[in-house]
């Protein structure tokens, strides 16, 4: 423990003109804990808007139903977190937000998914468009076999960027929190940097294109703890200029690291995946509604 | 899209974090939170004891019936600490040190308002002195409430600073208001025996110094947290 200096309450003399008990108390702190609300779970700050939302969503590969009837949302600088045992069609349906299970040839969905309330799945809609506005940070860091320099720089040249590319290099290793790491060595290949170091890379790379929202699936999974509580840290900075919606089989990091939780799980008769509740991560992690979610976040199942 | 990142990087210049984050930052924030709301509650405490105290020399019902008031918000600012440290704890999953000091906190918060509670008490007992002359200028306790104001400044230094010396010495300092309660209570039972008139006073007497006492008591009770937090070792400073 730090050996705190105390806060001026403690060193301001009490003289005799102090002013009775109530006036100090407004200053009794509502704390800041990684979702900015209340200790009650009720929100200190507005509800943000809604910038995902998934509105009866069932996802199938073939004939199989992976995911059924989902409804849920993202709100914008919100972290919000996908959790639920192996199996319940959490990637599934993250990937459903940025059109990857496009790349799946039998995989087809229903339902609206909507981005600022524009229909992803419209057929009017460039994939690769979806994907410049969603971006995407998968379980095994993937930097390009390219130098750390041109990883973050591919995506802007690739849409055409004109301007100075130094500085924007340098702005998206700074706000993933690499910069200083690797500020002399950016002509050196981005694989030889260690693993933590790395997923850092892929989330520049992914802030250079300017997406609105990160997906992120299982980030940490083949990460240390510390490099996994350093990006957590990266997630709580990153959620104020972007949308960040992750996967996680690890509940710890998505009780640390959202505000937000939606709680899937697998429905055994016809192993479809479905939401069991969606609340505020506070809400979900000290009191949930849905007997099954208090079981699973206390391991007592999945 | 230029135009976006070329505002963009118009903020950059500026940007300070560059660093790699620390990776509890979350918990250390929150902790620092959780702590700096006790501290202000400590201080409260200590405000609402001078008050009764203050009311009590000053014949002041009014100043009295403030202080019982303020305990509200003492009770309130103890439930919210309470749950703030359940949210940190769930959500943060802390462990070793930090574990022991968050359930440290809420044990101190704890203390601190039945601290309130027992100034409270005293402040009840001034509102009915309060239209009386003094018996005996109040015999001890104008000096047991500043004592005790003291020892709660003393102790919330302590647990801020870790330092399980000061807390220890905390717990020596409050055998003087033990020994000043004992006082009081024979000096108020001679009183009472000399004149049947001063009975009414002096039993109200004994109650506050009675609850000024029981203060002493608890800001121990923090004492030996502290001592806990720091060494590991359970040890009665109150034996």
């Amino acid at each position: 423990m730090n050996a705190a200096q105390a806060g001026s309450t403690l060193d301001a003399p009490v003289d005799g003109h102090t002013p009775p008990a109530q006036a100090s108390a407004a200053a009794i702190p509502t704390i800041h804990v990684a979702t900015d609300r209340g200790s009650d779970g009720a929100p200190s700050r507005p509800l943000g808007q809604t910038i995902v939302e998934l509105r009866g969503v069932s996802c199938y590969y073939g004939s199989f139903r992976a995911v059924k009837d989902v409804s849920v949302t993202a709100a914008k600088h919100d972290v919000t977190a996908l959790i639920g045992p192996s199996g319940c069609g959490k990637s599934t349906l993250l990937r459903t937000f940025n059109r990857m299970n496009d790349l799946v040839p039998s995989f087809r969905a229903t339902g609206e998914i909507l981005l600022d309330g524009q229909d992803l799945y419209s057929k009017s809609v460039d994939p690769v468009a979806v994907r410049r506005r969603v971006g995407m940070v998968f379980q095994k860091p993937n930097p390009f076999p390219k130098s750390i320099y041109d990883n973050v720089a591919f995506g802007p040249r690739v849409n055409g960027f004109k301007g100075n590319m130094d500085e924007l290099v340098e702005h998206c290793l700074r706000k993933a929190a690499l910069w200083d790491e690797v500020k002399d060595k950016l002509k050196q290949s981005g694989m030889a940097l260690s693993g933590g170091q790395q997923q850092r890379l892929c989330i520049a790379r992914t802030i250079a294109i300017e997406p609105e929202v990160i997906l992120m699936d299982e980030p940490c999974s083949a990460l240390d703890p510390r490099s996994t509580l350093q990006i957590e840290e990266l997630m709580a900075e990153l959620k104020k200029d972007y949308t960040i919606v992750i996967v996680t089989h690890n509940m710890q990091q998505a009780a640390r690291a959202s505000d937000v939780t939606v709680m899937m799980t697998m429905d055994t008769s016809d192993r479809a995946g479905y939401v069991v509740e969606q609340a505020e991560t506070i809400q979900i992690f000290t009191n949930p509604k849905n007997q099954l979610t208090e079981d699973y976040v206390s391991g007592r199942f999945g | 899209m230029d135009a976006q990142i070329e505002s963009l990087l118009g903020d950059a210049a500026g940007e300070a974090a560059a660093h790699a984050p620390a990776p509890r930052e979350a918990l250390d924030r929150e902790e620092h939170l959780i702590r700096d709301a006790v501290l202000r509650m400590g201080a409260l405490v200590e405000a609402a004891i001078r008050e009764a105290s203050r009311a009590l020399v000053a014949h002041d019902a009014a100043l009295a019936l403030d202080v019982i008031k303020g305990d509200a918000i003492i009770n309130e600012a103890q439930r919210g600490v309470s749950r703030l440290i359940a949210v940190t704890i769930a959500t943060q999953q802390p462990v070793a040190r930090d574990l022991r000091y968050l359930l440290t906190l809420d044990h101190v918060t704890y203390e601190l308002e039945r601290m309130g509670d027992h100034a409270s008490s005293v402040a009840k007992a001034v509102i009915k002195l309060a239209p009386e002359p003094p018996l005996q200028k109040y015999i001890h306790l104008p000096e047991m409430a500043e004592r005790g104001a003291v020892l709660v400044h003393g102790v919330l230094r302590a647990l801020v600073d870790a330092d399980a010396v000061k807390a220890r010495e905390v717990a020596v300092e409050d055998d003087e208001i033990d020994r000043l309660y004992h006082a009081t209570f024979d000096e108020v039972v001679e009183l009472m025996r000399q004149d049947p008139a001063n009975v009414e006073r002096g039993t109200r007497i004994i109650i506050a110094s009675h609850y000024l006492e029981r203060i002493g008591d608890r800001a121990t009770n923090i004492a030996e947290d502290i001592v806990y937090l720091v060494t590991g070792d359970v040890e009665d400073l109150n034996p």
